[in-house]
């Protein structure tokens, strides 16, 4: 069950993300502002990578824990976008 | 619960990839549906993933009172050999102190040793009461919950189609042993 909750939350986010790429889609303006949000994103990602041991106490969480986020993240943009745009 | 959880989830899946690829992109209007789905899409999988993280909540409850009931049975009979162990010990050495003769003193010892030792058949009721009184812990603990007798008899018994019955009675006689107490 434990895995159907996490895979639940996954699918959320790979929407998420589509429906990011579906609003940039509809004006060139909307799409600046995404492109904007997902540097920033992408920036805070690679500083959580790095500070990694900071964060990880900062929240509250194991270390592995925050990398596998960090990497279920990463996965949801990807498959979120790609979904989008090869669709 | 669970097919309520099992048709958002595909409910969440299909509003999300079928109208990015069924629909046609000359109609004016497939940019709204496109939208409206996914946000639709977006709700059904939160809905679903609250529904299935109380699900594992409930499990995870659940093993551990399972786990509590199972250590208080163990606990008990340990406690109750502990405490027949002792008041044994202190027959002997109330045998002992008393004045009697060595060849009394023997026999009476023996004789207590016999009792202690008794055949298996002695050993092998206590552990059928052990597991009956563990079942009855769960049963009762269920019917705190408001479990029907069927619950009970599917889920604690693990008795269902052709052993029901079997169950049931099994159920009458646990509630006639232990229900009045």
């Amino acid at each position: 069950m434990r895995a159907m909750y996490l895979a639940n939350y996954f699918i959320a986010g790979c929407i998420a993300s589509s429906l990011l790429g579906w609003i940039a889609s509809l004006h060139p303006m909307a799409m600046r502002a995404i492109a904007f949000l997902a540097t920033a994103t992408f920036i805070l990602w690679g500083l959580c990578w790095l500070l990694d041991f900071s964060v990880s106490s900062l929240l509250k969480i194991s270390v592995q824990n925050l990398q596998a986020l960090l990497m279920a993240g990463l996965a949801v943009s990807i498959i979120g976008v790609g979904v989008f745009l090869c669709t | 619960m669970y097919l309520k959880m099992f048709v958002l989830s595909g409910s969440a899946l299909i509003l999300w990839l079928a109208p990015l690829t069924a629909l046609d992109k000359r109609i004016g209007w497939h940019k709204a549906i496109q939208g409206l789905s996914l946000g639709a899409a977006i709700a059904c999988a939160v809905s679903a993933g609250n529904i299935a993280r109380k699900l594992a909540d409930e499990n995870e409850i659940e093993e551990i009172k399972t786990r509590a009931i199972t250590a208080d049975v163990v606990d008990e009979i340990a406690t109750s050999a502990y405490v027949s162990q002792s008041q044994r010990q202190q027959e002997a050495e109330i045998i002992l102190a008393s004045p009697m003769e060595i060849e009394a003193k023997r026999e009476a010892l023996e004789a207590l040793c016999s009792e202690n030792f008794q055949p298996e058949t002695t050993a092998n009721t206590s552990d059928k009461d052990a597991r009956d009184l563990e079942l009855w812990w769960k049963v009762e603990a269920a019917q705190i919950e408001g479990k029907t007798q069927t619950w009970i008899i599917e889920n604690i018994f693990k008795m269902k189609g052709r052993k029901f019955a079997e169950g049931k009675a099994q159920l009458a006689e646990l509630l006639r042993r232990f229900g009045d107490a």
